[in-house]
């Protein structure tokens, strides 16, 4: 019965959400239609009058699937499936320098969780870790993949405060996501508090992000807990000079459900996915363009391609006139 | 003031006590006490006392004569602050009668009491209990009720009467000197000066010959205070459009009797809102302390709100942050909680997957936040026309930003701009190769950082229309062990500076 209601509910949902499409649709074709879309003054009052009387119809958000891939099998292997969205997890840089690799880490699962999940995201700042390692800059959290749009931005002067916020965070069913990060280890974050973020998430199905500028790792309840330190860039694709993709140790320094390991990832922010990089050891013979590109002529030397000094026989080659007697003499 | 007969004003008078500094201990029969300031030139009295009067000083006598008719006088000088001060928490305590209450001139204040004196027991029974109240307190205040606002001004400070009948201004105003009328004193002396004593004298004097001659603003006062004339008062505060409030017989300062009464007059203020279809945005709670003390607790609501449950989500919390800053002192015996921003709030329709609620309790969130840490702590990133990065946006209050449009389309490309900025760009030596080129190497916060790539210069100029700060470019560097940071040269060579500096400003993924 229960899981019926459910099904109705999720057709209810599809069934709105097409609703409202067509709506959306058949409201832009009256707008282009009208007589007053010569005019544009006109046009516009009108359609602000439309969007002012008519609110668009509220949609259930998405919400995601229990887990969250990271798209690499061995790491989703260790995981069992992925980042559990209804859990804590911790993520921790060891020096302020390296703040911006962990908040980038937290921000591209971020990214890939908002790829399915429509509801916003709630990031909580305490003043010191803003203040000792930079403030989150939304222009460059949109090149990232991310949209500050979908985010409800909270600055506290506390750890205590930051940690109110983010437990009344974790029991709002609203949320995608709950970011809080914070400088140092305050007393406050001890083992049965952590386990009170963790159970508060678990509950009401949001995932929770404690980020942590912090040497020492603390006894926490939190699902994961990742150390994030920067790595150099790949070349890029289009420019060898210039730095590529952003690359991260990762370490899964704590992880409830198996195996810790370190990976070697890199960030993809035009495809929002990670990729595995070739760990330390196994280096590819030419990582990189030996020689620069030139751009207004071929890189290969002329005439490349027509000389070659040492074909391979293929089979299907018709054999020279000699080889084909001496064939048939041993056939013979 | 509209003419509604039942709508009567009360000022409330006070003498030389007002201008007592704060914490000047009044004895009886003590040494007589004047308030001196420097008026044209000379050193002269502006207040006094009861026992200064009584020995016959009068205002705006000078220092010298009243000590050398006094010498015992005590006297301190005036402080304008202090006294603005005094009032405005006189004036505090006195919405516990009206919450329209205006200034009426330096030591006076002005209450506008329509459909309220029956909450007291009547019209005298309110003046004898806001005067035996102030009188309580240490004040010496006289205080009266008439039709119109300069009429109860003129009873107060000059007739014997406090409650003047309805209709009766005429005839109280009639034995009282000119200056009942608050007219400029070069009218009073003007009007002396032909005999004109006394307001009855003017009464029923042919109006132009006065007008002519004394000027139109007499004959627009004297039909003030007779009510033929409209006057507003301005009260010192926004009128709420809904309030509820409820007085307690016996104080009230257990925590639990301030949720009650909170949780009842939230119930009674949600019936009201709901008749006009509205509900609030901000919330005041006012709460009365017997000895005069009014503590007013704040709410902001990012939507409109009318259930009581929500109301006192938010006061809950606020009460919350404040602590033991509540101080309720003998107990508290008024509240009132009143409505100071309203928006309609019409009913909408109820999803059938139950999923809108869910966006409803992100905006309680909004506002629970709000309400403890401050509206200004929930912010969200607006986008901003501009070029300089720190000034490319800004973070708005969420309950003001409204929805933020999206910039999804921006996303991908090159990763130009940092993940982290700093609010104020940080100092590092750095050392290029060539004067225009990127560092080679610099020293961030004590450590060295040896740069292997760089990218740029991106060049951006200082906006011409603000002329502030130099033209700066900008490297995204990587150092050997895989650091990224946004790092500028601040100035060009030789037209803007001599000698550029180095600022790393932001810290990439």
């Amino acid at each position: 019965m229960r899981a019926s209601v459910f099904m109705a509910g999720g057709g209810f949902a599809r069934l709105r959400r097409r609703i409202a499409e067509i709506e959306a649709n058949s409201r832009a074709q009256i707008l282009a239609d009208s007589p007053n879309a010569a005019e544009p003054e006109s046009l516009f009052s009108s359609s602000r009058d439309i969007r002012l009387s008519r609110a668009p119809p509220t949609l259930a958000p998405r919400r995601g699937a229990a887990t969250l891939p990271f798209a690499i099998p061995r790491l989703d292997h260790m995981l069992a499936g992925g980042l559990r969205r209804a859990a804590l997890h911790e993520v921790r840089s060891d020096e302020s320098r390296d703040a911006g690799v962990a908040i980038g880490f937290a921000a591209a699962i971020l990214s890939r969780l908002a790829d399915d999940d429509d509801r916003p995201i709630l990031w909580i700042v305490e003043a010191a870790a803003a203040h000792e390692a930079g403030a989150l800059y939304g222009t460059g959290l949109i090149r990232f993949g991310l949209d500050p749009a979908r985010l409800i931005m909270v600055g506290v002067d506390r750890a205590k405060d930051a940690l109110w916020v983010f437990e009344e965070g974790l029991g709002c069913r609203g949320l995608a996501a709950v970011l809080t990060e914070i400088r140092g280890e305050p007393r406050l974050l001890d083992l049965t508090a952590s386990r009170r973020l963790a159970l508060r998430a678990a509950e009401h199905g949001v995932m929770g992000l404690l980020v942590r500028q912090s040497h020492h790792p603390e006894p926490g309840a939190a699902t994961t807990r990742w150390l994030v330190a920067p790595q150099p860039a790949a070349a890029s694709d289009d420019t060898p000079a210039a730095i590529g993709h952003p690359a991260w140790r990762l370490t899964l320094e704590r992880n409830r459900r198996g195996a810790t390991g370190v990976f070697d990832v890199e960030w993809n922010h035009d495809q929002r996915c990670f990729i595995t990089r070739p760990a330390a050891g196994e280096v590819a013979a030419h990582p990189r363009p030996v020689a620069a590109h030139s751009p207004d002529r071929s890189s290969a030397p002329s005439g490349a391609g027509k000389i070659v000094a040492l074909r391979p026989k293929l089979r299907d080659e018709p054999l020279p006139r000699e080889e084909r007697r001496r064939h048939l003499r041993s056939r013979g | 003031m509209s003419r509604s007969p039942a709508k009567k004003g009360v000022a409330t008078s006070a003498r030389a006590d007002e201008h007592a500094p704060v914490g000047h201990d009044k004895e009886e029969g003590g040494a007589p006490l004047a308030i001196v300031a420097k008026v044209k030139n000379a050193i002269r009295l502006v207040a006094l006392d009861e026992v200064a009067e009584r020995a016959g000083l009068v205002r705006g006598q000078a220092l010298a004569d009243a000590r050398a008719m006094i010498p015992s006088l005590i006297t301190a000088d005036e402080d304008p602050i202090a006294v603005a001060a005094l009032l405005d928490e006189i004036a505090d305590w006195a919405e516990r009668y009206t919450p329209l209450v205006a200034y009426d001139g330096a030591a006076g204040l002005m209450l506008d009491i329509t459909g309220s004196a029956h909450l007291f027991g009547g019209e005298e029974a309110l003046v004898g209990d806001l005067v035996a109240r102030l009188t309580a307190q240490g004040f010496l205040a006289r205080a009266a009720i008439a039709d119109t606002p300069g009429g109860a001004s003129a009873a107060a400070r000059f007739a014997e009467t406090h409650v003047v009948p309805r209709g009766g201004n005429a005839a109280m105003l009639a034995p009282l000197p000119m200056a009942a009328l608050r007219i400029d004193p070069e009218t009073v002396s003007a009007l002396d000066r032909v005999g004109l004593k006394r307001i009855g004298q003017i009464l029923g004097a042919p109006r132009a010959p006065l007008a002519a001659r004394f000027g139109i603003g007499l004959m627009r006062k004297l039909d003030q205070a007779l009510g033929t004339d409209e006057e507003a008062i301005d009260p010192r505060r926004e009128t709420p459009a809904f309030i509820a409030e409820r007085r307690f017989a016996e104080p009230i300062d257990r925590e639990e009797d301030v949720a009650t009464t909170l949780a009842s007059l939230a119930a009674t203020l949600a019936q009201s809102l709901e008749t006009h279809g509205e509900g609030a945005r901000r919330l005041e709670f006012a709460l009365f302390r017997v000895d005069g003390v009014v503590v007013r607790i704040t709410v902001g609501a990012g939507r409109p709100i009318r259930a009581p449950k929500l109301i006192l989500a938010l006061f809950r919390e606020k009460f919350a942050a404040l602590g033991d800053e509540l101080d309720a002192g003998f107990g508290f015996d008024m509240a009132r909680l009143s409505v100071t921003a309203s928006a309609s709030a019409d009913p909408v329709q109820i999803d059938l997957t139950g999923e809108a609620a869910a966006s409803a309790d992100v905006d309680g969130l909004i506002d629970r936040i709000g309400a403890r840490l401050g509206p200004e702590s929930v912010s969200r990133i607006v986008p901003h026309e501009s070029h300089i990065p720190e000034r490319a946006e800004s973070l708005v209050p969420a309950s003001e930003a409204g929805v933020v449009v999206g910039t999804a389309s921006d996303a991908g490309g090159l990763l130009t701009r940092p993940l982290r900025l700093f609010a104020r760009p940080e100092p590092v030596e750095a050392i290029a190769e060539v004067p225009d080129g990127p560092p080679v190497h610099f020293r961030w916060r004590r450590a060295l950082y040896r740069v292997t790539r760089a990218e740029g210069p991106e060049r951006i100029a200082a906006e011409w229309w603000r002329n502030d700060g130099f033209t700066r470019d900008y490297f995204r560097i990587e150092d050997s062990a895989g650091h990224r940071f946004w790092l500028f040269r601040q100035g060009l060579y030789g037209r803007e500076t001599v000698a550029p500096r180095w600022y790393l400003h932001g810290v990439f993924a």
